[in-house]
């Protein structure tokens, strides 16, 4: 037998990668050495890749938001014509792609994710670098990715078998799922490795082709995505990198030969994607499918009974780890009452001793924001919780000099229609209000549009049971902080405005990428069952 | 090894300790009017109930939410016991459930009091010079809540610096008691307070130990300045192992300062339960060698405290568990440690804190095999747990000091959950104990 035709063995079952521990010294410097040579060689490319050929620029430029002096990667922008060429190449490739068993598909992601387990410690580093990622989030992000990868392999093995359907005498009914053709992504720069590369592999898993349109902020780690992909053996014209602004997104959404659009990102470009979406273009043979995921205003509750010594600490982790920028951070504590000075106390005084500084140092709670339109955001709206409220505490420490840093707020007594409490900031400001009960604060969850994630520290069975029943949101934690989803253990997405109720990292996510056909075949020929 | 006891050696010195332990008391909560714990060790869902209650007790604003709050437990329980059942039908009525919460909070209070010696310092005098009197050396520890601000890490180290004031100055007119106070080494303070690092900052940062370091500095100089002037023993706890780094470098630190190397006298804690504590115990002995100091550094040994955090903590991450998973394996790593401590005297003194008694029969029967006086060792024991083998050890000539925890409910509840948890825990060698294992299998090598 040759070894081309021997069945790849079944990989053992899915496990997250597991995070540095960062807590003995030498995984630290480990880091700290990456960091050291990523810097010397600086700034890193990110062309424009559409077949296997690459095409370098410079016209898009992505800088560390802690120091905006420092150059991370230069780019190439992708142009109209890029797109259509990686349309192209994605419809030309795709078929051999879908065509190939599972098994071929899965270990090239397998493949992908040993890439990106030899080089996690440059990965991770560039992270830091690009995104402002502090070092235990930068290698989350790198390890979320490995898992992305992994758990698709092992979702596209599992589909390949089809759906059961129920069968009676003389007649074969089986249900297949195929590829839906080429997959448009559109990802954000907060998760700069984890979320385009989850999308894209959940795409390529099974059988699509897929294109990449990185943030703009963070093309660098775009690219690596692909280089990782392309390295651990995904066909060259089945996976493509287009650098770009919203205008390269935008076109890639329109272009007919896109069958569905993954996104991740704010809630007005979500809706525009939806909109433009619904509408058939010229030649258009498709109803695109979207699956985004899109802002919320997430709110942890704090009932009388809750254990402040583990709430502080919570809120604090939820509301302001990487600067408050992740999907699922804390925007709003609803605390009874009966502790709400007692809790207002203590937190202000965990955030007075929080520190402002560079991502790539060991210590730092809260790096700079991603730019200066962010952190001009922030600033604006904590200006208005002070006009408009109380600001009942700050970081007490200096901000860096340079570099797009917010002191991180929490803002108290705002007017329950207030923006601050309404609308998604994406930064380090968190909003206090007191509640009558649990009741009140689940009224006050339900009025949002927005459902993505939501806390819950409260110790009565009870109530526990009666938030889940009255929670809209799509990520529910129970004592403990409300971001750091586990891919396969927390699968992640939001409802209401947050998006489209998909669960990236879940057992169903997969289904969104394929369209299932049912073959049902007579098998009675003159009485006889064949 | 040549001066490792003999099998025989421990178990005389195990046999005359068990003849010593005070009858009917084999088992602390053989004391305890508390059918729950009983009940609570032969199930696993009814000990969460149980313990989730008794965590959530200082939170509950009135007898009516106790008695709701335990109701909520207790519907969580598949097959709840007969007196269970009782308790559920009388949290249905508002008059039910204020009696019911009455009789529960006064079961959390009672047990609280068996583990916890008094709610201030000064209330907790009495018990300390009764101890004293009856030949049992002490160790105060301050319970709190934990440290997430600065006005907080303040506050606990004023409380610390006002207890070994008022333990230092009552202890003052104590009776002299020689085995407490003297070792071949010299004299041992009477005021004796153990402190925790993570109360001294709310900085601890386990990627970043150096902040919590340089924040908890000042404070814990501050206490040593105190302790010494007021010639008291300052023992520094160790915590899980996210602060292992952190507490060890502190430490090692501030006693290579000149202004501490002829006191206080000071104590670091060392975990058996880490698979490096070896490695740990060579850089503590490599670090004080380098800086000789007057009063040697007492080195308490414990199992380690917080084992199942670390290993479900570990598991979460995917990592390896920095403790042995096979309690044995914790155990041999006692024996063995407890035999380089001894040699390591003078440069240390030695305490060996655990309930096993076989472990404590090993450090006993290991001290006399290398010529040491019974004097030149410490035997430590906590307040509620170890009261029986307390007396054991005094009615036995040996030094034995107790860790007396001082607190209120709210800031005791954390510590009285970890000793119950331990208490009901089914490897534990109270437990074996109380089930009556045979003296010879409690006594036996591990």
């Amino acid at each position: 037998m040759s070894a081309t035709t021997a069945p790849a063995a079944a990989p053992p079952p899915f496990a997250n990668e597991p995070v540095l521990e960062l807590r003995r010294a030498p995984a630290r410097q480990g880091l700290l050495d990456a960091l050291a040579e990523l810097d010397a060689t600086l700034p890193v490319r990110a062309p424009v890749i559409v077949g296997g050929d690459r095409r370098e620029g410079e016209q898009l430029v992505s800088t560390d938001p802690g120091k905006p002096d420092r150059v991370v990667a230069l780019a190439a922008l992708a142009t109209p014509a890029d797109v259509d060429a990686a349309v192209a190449a994605a419809e030309r490739g795709r078929r051999a792609w879908a065509a190939a068993p599972a098994a071929r598909r899965a270990q090239a992601l397998l493949g992908a994710a040993g890439w990106m387990r030899e080089r996690r410690r440059t990965l991770a580093a560039l992270a830091v670098r690009e995104c402002a990622k502090p070092w235990h989030e930068a290698d989350a992000d790198v390890c979320e990715a490995i898992d992305f990868l992994e758990f698709y392999a092992r979702g596209a093995l599992a589909l390949e078998g089809g759906g059961r359907l129920f069968q009676v005498p003389g007649e074969r009914n089986e249900l297949t799922y195929r590829p839906r053709g080429v997959v448009g992504v559109v990802a954000p720069w907060n998760f700069p490795l984890a979320i385009p590369l989850g999308m894209v592999a959940a795409g390529l898993a099974v059988g699509n082709a897929a294109i990449l349109k990185p943030a703009e902020q963070a093309p660098g780690c775009g690219a690596m995505v692909v280089e990782a992909l392309l390295a651990g053996g995904v066909p060259p014209d089945v996976v493509a990198l287009l650098p770009g602004e919203g205008d390269v997104g935008a076109a890639l959404v329109r272009h007919p030969g896109v069958q569905t659009i993954a996104f991740t990102g704010s809630g007005p470009v979500g809706l525009e994607i939806l909109r433009v979406a619904g509408e058939v273009p010229p030649g258009g043979r498709h109803l695109k499918r979207v699956v985004a995921e899109m802002g919320g205003k997430n709110c942890v509750i704090v009932d009388a009974d809750a254990d402040l010594d583990d709430v502080v600490p919570g809120l604090v982790s939820s509301a302001f780890d990487y600067a408050g920028q992740k999907c699922s951070a804390a925007s709003r504590i609803l605390v009874h009452e009966a502790i709400h000075d007692a809790l207002l106390e203590r937190l202000a005084g965990a955030v007075a001793v929080l520190e402002v500084g560079q991502a790539g140092t060991f210590g730092t709670d809260v790096p700079a924001v991603i730019e200066a339109e962010a952190q001009e955001r922030v600033r604006r709206y904590a200006a208005m919780a002070e006009r408009d409220g109380r600001i009942a505490a700050v970081a007490e420490g200096e901000l860096p000099g340079e570099g797009w840093f917010c002191t991180p707020t929490v803002a108290a007594d705002l007017p329950r229609d207030h923006p601050v409490l309404h609308e998604e900031i994406f930064g380090p400001l968190l909003a206090v209000e007191a509640v009558r009960d649990v009741e009140d604060a689940c009224d006050r969850v339900d009025e949002l549009p927005f459902a993505l994630t939501g806390g819950l520290y409260a110790r009565n069975p009870h109530t526990v049971e009666r938030v889940v029943q009255r929670s809209p949101v799509g990520n529910l934690y129970v004592n403990r902080p409300i971001t750091g989803a586990m891919v396969g253990r927390q699968p992640f997405g939001g409802n209401r405005l947050s998006g489209t109720g998909t669960k990236a990292g879940g057992p169903d996510y997969l289904l969104h990428f394929v369209e299932p056909q049912v073959v049902t075949e007579n098998t009675l020929r003159h009485g006889l069952v064949i | 090894m040549v001066t490792a006891p003999t099998e025989q050696d421990i178990r005389e010195v195990g046999i005359a300790l068990a003849q010593a332990f005070p009858s009917g008391r084999a088992h602390p909560f053989k004391a305890l009017d508390d059918k729950a714990m009983d009940l609570a060790s032969q199930d696993a869902q009814l000990k969460a109930a149980l313990f989730r209650f008794v965590d959530v007790v200082p939170a509950c604003r009135s007898l009516d939410d106790l008695a709701r709050h335990l109701s909520g437990f207790l519907t969580e329980v598949d097959e709840p016991p007969p007196p269970l059942e009782a308790a559920m039908r009388m949290s249905s009525s508002r008059a039910g459930r204020t009696a019911l919460g009455a009789a529960a909070a006064r079961g959390v209070r009672h047990m609280a009091h068996r583990f916890i010696v008094g709610e201030s310092p000064q209330a907790a005098l009495g018990i300390l010079e009764g101890l004293w009197k009856r030949g049992v050396a002490s160790s105060v520890d301050l319970l709190g809540e934990a440290t997430v601000t600065t006005a907080e890490a303040d506050r606990y180290a004023t409380r610390c610096a006002d207890a070994l004031e008022t333990v230092a100055r009552a202890a003052r007119s104590w009776p002299p008691r020689e085995l407490l106070e003297h070792d071949a080494q010299g004299p041992l303070p009477r005021a004796n307070l153990s402190v925790k690092v993570s109360a001294l900052t709310p900085l601890l940062r386990p990627d970043a130990p150096e902040r919590g370091q340089r924040d908890a500095l000042p404070r814990l100089r501050q206490l040593l300045r105190r302790a010494k002037a007021l010639d008291a023993h300052l023992h520094i706890d160790m915590e899980s192992f996210d602060s292992r780094e952190a507490i060890t470098d502190l430490v090692l630190a501030l006693l290579r300062e000149d202004e501490f190397r002829d006191g206080p006298s000071t104590g670091v804690v060392l975990q058996a339960y880490l698979r490096d504590s070896p490695e740990l115990l060579d850089r503590i002995l490599d670090s004080i060698r380098a800086t000789p100091r007057t009063t040697p550094l007492v080195v308490r040994l414990v199992k380690g405290a917080y084992w199942d955090h670390e290993v479900v903590d570990a598991r979460q991450h995917g990592w390896e568990p920095p403790v042995f998973e096979v309690k044995r394996d914790s155990d041999r790593n006692f024996e063995a440690l407890s035999r380089r401590l001894l040699e390591a005297r003078p440069d240390v003194r030695v305490a060996i804190a655990s309930h096993n008694l076989r472990s404590v029969a090993h450090a006993v029967a290991a001290n006399r095999a290398l010529g040491g006086g019974d004097a030149d060792l410490e035997l430590q024991v906590l307040r509620g747990l170890g009261d029986p083998l307390q007396e054991a050890l005094a009615a036995n000539g040996l030094r034995v000091r107790t860790y007396c925890p001082v607190g209120d409910l709210v800031s005791g509840m954390a510590y009285l959950v970890r000793r119950l948890l331990e208490n009901t825990s089914n490897d534990s060698f109270l437990a074996d104990q109380a089930k009556g294992v045979a003296l010879d299998e409690l006594l036996a090598a591990p």
